[in-house]
């Protein structure tokens, strides 16, 4: 089955000086986020923007299939904690995603451990519709 | 120039911008059907927002997903495109409504995939008309790199209309 989900964004005036918010989303999980061009480009103090976003999304996407490769090879994760870090070029576009996980495993090597998340990294949803950016790297270790 | 790669319009502010770089961190506990997530952003503009295969796959329940974030991020990606697409051709939009909706379907061999992001603008603008708006809406999504990285798996498609033109509302 399908599944859609919808985000709404409203901005006003030019892009340089104008300014936008993302309003609601299909969840209600989050809305009134503003964002910008100057805090997109330059230093984002507080503000959110297409590239944060792109990096939660994949950051979140990541975890739940290295979370399901573990559980599939016979040892589930008690914890993973992982970032994505998306490196945007203005003018060239987003250049390289930068995933990092750090995972409370029993049972499993370093080796499998990394395993998994290169499986994860190259066959989760997101990493599938951006598998055009130029370089997606993972890097994983075991923890405690 | 923000999602904008090509457009001539946002060239000029584009050189010396240095790279930018994004985080986001989240913590996922327990498998993938019974487990849950956090999400939170680097900037803090929003933290531990809670998902898991459920909000994902089948009903929210107020919860976010992968593919609800994505959805946000090419909808002020394109919103900035649109904004810088219209400004450069001398009509700096009044107001915009940009609504993007990523699907994410079951394909034939069992794995999910985005197989669409669907992108609807509704522009107040002044002294422009639908086939202008219709022009700079497509090249705004075509300067989009988010929509150029989509399009290489699933299909980007882009409505626009004027806000008070009688196709629009």
């Amino acid at each position: 089955m399908a599944t859609d989900r919808t985000a709404e964004v409203t901005w006003h005036g030019d892009l340089m000086s104008g300014g936008g918010r993302i309003d609601s989303v299909t969840s209600g999980a989050f809305g009134g986020l503003d964002v910008d061009w100057v805090a997109r480009s330059q230093d984002a103090q507080t503000k959110t923007s297409p590239e944060e976003l792109i990096a939660a999304a994949h950051a979140a996407c990541f975890s739940m299939a290295l979370s399901n490769g573990l559980a599939q090879s016979g040892n589930p994760a008690d914890e993973l904690k992982a970032s994505a870090t998306v490196t945007f070029q203005p003018g060239e576009g987003i250049t390289k995603i930068a995933l990092q996980v750090a995972g409370k495993v029993p049972g499993t090597s370093e080796e499998e451990f990394r395993q998994a998340a290169e499986t994860a990294k190259d066959n989760c949803p997101v990493s599938k519709a951006l598998a055009g950016v130029p370089e997606i790297s993972v890097d994983a270790r075991l923890e405690g | 120039m923000p999602c904008l790669q090509q457009s001539a319009a946002t060239d000029a502010y584009a050189s010396g911008v240095p790279r930018v770089q994004r985080s986001a961190n989240v913590t996922w506990e327990g498998n993938v059907a019974r487990g849950s997530g956090a999400i939170s952003a680097a900037t803090g503009a929003f933290s531990k927002l809670p998902y898991s295969l459920a909000s994902r796959v089948e009903r929210p329940d107020g919860q976010t997903s992968p593919e609800e974030l994505l959805a946000a991020a090419h909808a002020a990606c394109y919103a900035m495109s649109l904004a810088g697409e219209l400004a450069g051709s001398g009509t700096p939009p009044d107001h915009l409504d940009v609504h993007a909706t990523v699907t994410l379907d079951q394909v034939e061999d069992g794995s999910h995939r985005i197989v669409a992001s669907e992108l609807v603008a509704r522009a107040r603008v002044q002294e422009t008309d639908a086939a202008t708006l219709n022009k700079l809406a497509a090249s705004a999504s075509e300067g989009c790199p988010l929509t150029k990285l989509i399009e290489a798996s699933a299909t980007v498609t882009v409505n626009a209309t004027l806000e008070g033109d009688p196709d629009g509302d």
